[in-house]
């Protein structure tokens, strides 16, 4: 009732971004209840549906990412003297952040529900004149408890994620912030724990996506390459070999280790050399937002390198076998997944700039412009897109290049 | 509208300031000498800060006037008031707000690389008044491995380096342990001294204000005669309510 009260006071932008969990919510809800449709419709093909169901996992999981980036961003999640002041701690504002976040999960299952009935023409009159109808299993009695557990999947995952995230966790000598302000946080040069972080990330990132590159091009090569499509998304998985699969994670896995390292390299690129004003701000912030920053980011260059492979491998595929790889529910699917990983890089971006108010009003009080700020921040911005962009390509075509011969 | 008085370098005249409508300041006056150390003390919550916010041109006073070398702070518009901070004002803090991103010099150098100094001058300058304020040793660490009494003689060796005509120090002192403090304000008080720099140092210890030329004291935004006047005034009010 108070993550009620709560919400119902709260700022637009605020509400917005839990519209967002919302929806991200809704779009993994539907999937699920698709998947539970195809089942229904097509009791022979079990492994098919089982497929799907796997996929299903990705866009759960960017889904989970997206909830838990837009809790820490939540002002209500922060501490705050009022709250603490009634005996509302740490341990009951990841509770409380935990509960809201399920209540929007569950707000936009309830929208998955509404328009899974309503395409499947439960509720009277057949949208798209019955054409969806058939692909979500129309005419088959809904099993309501599979329906009501597969709803009750996301809300679930999502809160028990956001409660662990923020769960109050022992401050570490090393990164901490010190109870007393007397003393420094770190005996001898940098808060330690972030730097390595960095520093082991970014190889392991590189040798793992080799690694990862390596593994699909080796198993598709002695792997009998199937004659119908290269990767039937969904629910002909097995039709690719197990081997190339496996390579696409570790890809996506490299990547997202990776990228703190890249992002903590640019910008120590851009404050090298004898930097002015413009360039010191703008690369020493970057490299110190390196951690929190990189990894949603490395999230979304995998999702681009999965995103520009698939085009480029199905782009050819589509019509040489007749059969529509890419059905509506891979572009509900891949819609969810791009949506969830650009919506957590925007909301992290905002929460480093929450987290660093108190640096800028210092800043503006010694007359930096404001204006300053915003130039560093494109600078920022910039710098991360010429170096990543070009990257994620070059990782989509090295993927898809055993895959397209 | 009557000039500013020639020997004043800084000057306001019936300051009013409400935050959201929370009056802070009510009709202060106040003139401040060239090269002259002046301390504003009071309790907490008698709009020091909001003074000194309002002579530095970071809040507009909802009325009154504030002139800086006969130009007219209240009316400046926001880039130019911007451009007179960055240029001839410095400020410290009470925590010493330092960006955790930048090392010690970098900080320290950060007012005049804005200005669009070099590299190697702002640096220089920067490193002289670290050594000069004792830590000098601390140039290349970051604000997180630092001391508090270290980190604020950055803050004072950022707002020095620049070489401000007046320099703002909202309660500089408050956070530290009295061996840092005295040190802290000794070093403060001879740098403004030696570089005949304009000093206005707000503060509600007694002591501190015994190292300033001249006192002005505020009560629940006001000017007062002293401290002692103003607290009778107020036990008196309170009797009357019980």
């Amino acid at each position: 009732m108070l993550a009620l009260r709560l919400a119902r006071g709260t700022h637009p932008i605020v509400l917005l971004r839990r519209l967002m969990v919302a929806a991200a919510s809704a779009g993994v809800g539907f999937l699920l209840l698709c998947t539970l449709g195809h089942a229904l419709g097509h009791p022979e093909a079990a492994g098919g549906s089982a497929a799907r169901l796997l996929w299903c996992l990705v866009p759960l999981a960017a889904a989970m990412q997206l909830a838990v980036a837009v809790a820490r961003t939540d002002p209500a999640t922060r501490p705050q003297p009022g709250l603490s002041s009634v005996g509302l701690g740490p341990v009951g504002l990841a509770l409380l952040a935990a509960a809201s976040t399920a209540v929007s999960a569950a707000v936009g299952s309830a929208l998955a529900l509404f328009s899974f009935l309503y395409l499947r023409g439960d509720l009277g009159g057949e949208p798209f004149g019955g054409s969806v109808a058939d692909v979500l299993g129309a005419g088959q009695p809904l099993p309501y408890a599979g329906v009501l557990t597969l709803l009750f999947v996301v809300p679930a995952l999502t809160g028990a994620a956001v409660a662990v995230a923020l769960r109050p966790r022992k401050p570490r000598p090393d990164n901490a912030k010190s109870p007393d302000p007397q003393k420094p946080v770190a005996a001898a040069g940098q808060p330690s724990a972030a730097h390595t972080t960095v520093s082991t990330g970014l190889p392991w990132g590189v040798a793992l996506t080799a690694a990862g590159i390596a593994l699909g091009t080796y198993a598709s090569r002695t792997a009998s390459s199937p004659s119908d499509g290269l990767l039937p998304l969904p629910g002909r998985l097995d039709t690719i070999p197990a081997g190339v699969v496996g390579g696409w994670v570790l890809i996506a896995i490299g990547l997202v280790l990776a990228c703190p390292g890249l992002t903590h390299l640019c910008g120590r690129l851009l404050a090298s050399g004898r930097p002015g004003a413009l360039r010191l701000l703008a690369g020493r912030v970057l490299q110190e937002e390196a951690v929190r920053l990189g990894r949603p980011l490395g999230v979304l260059c995998a999702v681009a390198s999965a995103a520009l492979a698939a085009s480029q491998l199905y782009g050819t595929a589509l019509d040489s076998t007749g059969a529509r790889l890419f059905g509506p529910l891979t572009g509900v699917g891949a819609a969810v997944v791009m949506a969830c990983a650009t919506a957590t890089v925007l909301t992290v971006a905002l929460e480093t700039k929450g987290a660093r108010i108190d640096t800028t009003a210092a800043l503006g009080r010694i007359g930096v412009s404001s204006g300053l700020l915003r130039k560093a921040a494109a600078l920022r911005a910039g710098v991360l897109v010429a170096v990543l962009a070009p990257m994620s390509w070059a990782v989509a075509e090295l993927a898809s290049l055993p895959l397209s011969r | 509208m009557e000039a500013p008085p020639d020997n004043d370098v800084l000057w306001a005249r019936s300051l009013h300031y409400a935050h959201d409508g929370t009056p802070a300041l009510a009709g202060v006056s106040v003139g401040v000498r060239e090269g002259e150390i002046l301390a504003v003390t009071g309790p907490r919550a008698s709009g020091k800060t909001t003074l000194l916010q309002c002579l530095a041109g970071q809040l507009t006073p909802q009325s009154g006037e504030v002139w800086f070398n006969s130009s007219p702070v209240h009316t400046m518009g926001p880039l130019a008031r911007e451009r007179l901070r960055r240029d001839r004002f410095g400020w410290i803090d009470t925590e010493p707000q330092l960006v955790p991103e930048l090392t010690a010099w970098e900080n320290a150098a950060l007012p005049l690389l804005l200005r669009g100094s070099p590299h190697r001058a702002a640096k220089t300058a920067a490193m002289e008044w670290l050594e000069r304020l004792d830590v000098g040793d601390c140039a290349r660490k970051r604000p997180a491995a630092l001391l508090q009494s270290q980190r604020q003689r950055i803050a004072i060796a950022r707002a020095l380096a620049s070489d401000p005509s007046v320099l703002f120090a909202d309660e500089p002192s408050a956070p530290l342990h009295r061996a840092d403090r005295a040190h802290v304000l000794r070093t403060l008080t001879t740098a403004a001294r030696s570089h005949t720099i304009t000093v206005v140092l707000a503060t509600h210890d007694e002591e501190v204000a015994a190292l300033a030329d001249r006192t002005i004291a505020l009560v629940d935004g006001r000017r007062v005669g002293s401290l002692a006047a103003a607290e009778k005034e107020g036990q008196a009010e309170c009797s009357l309510s019980v």
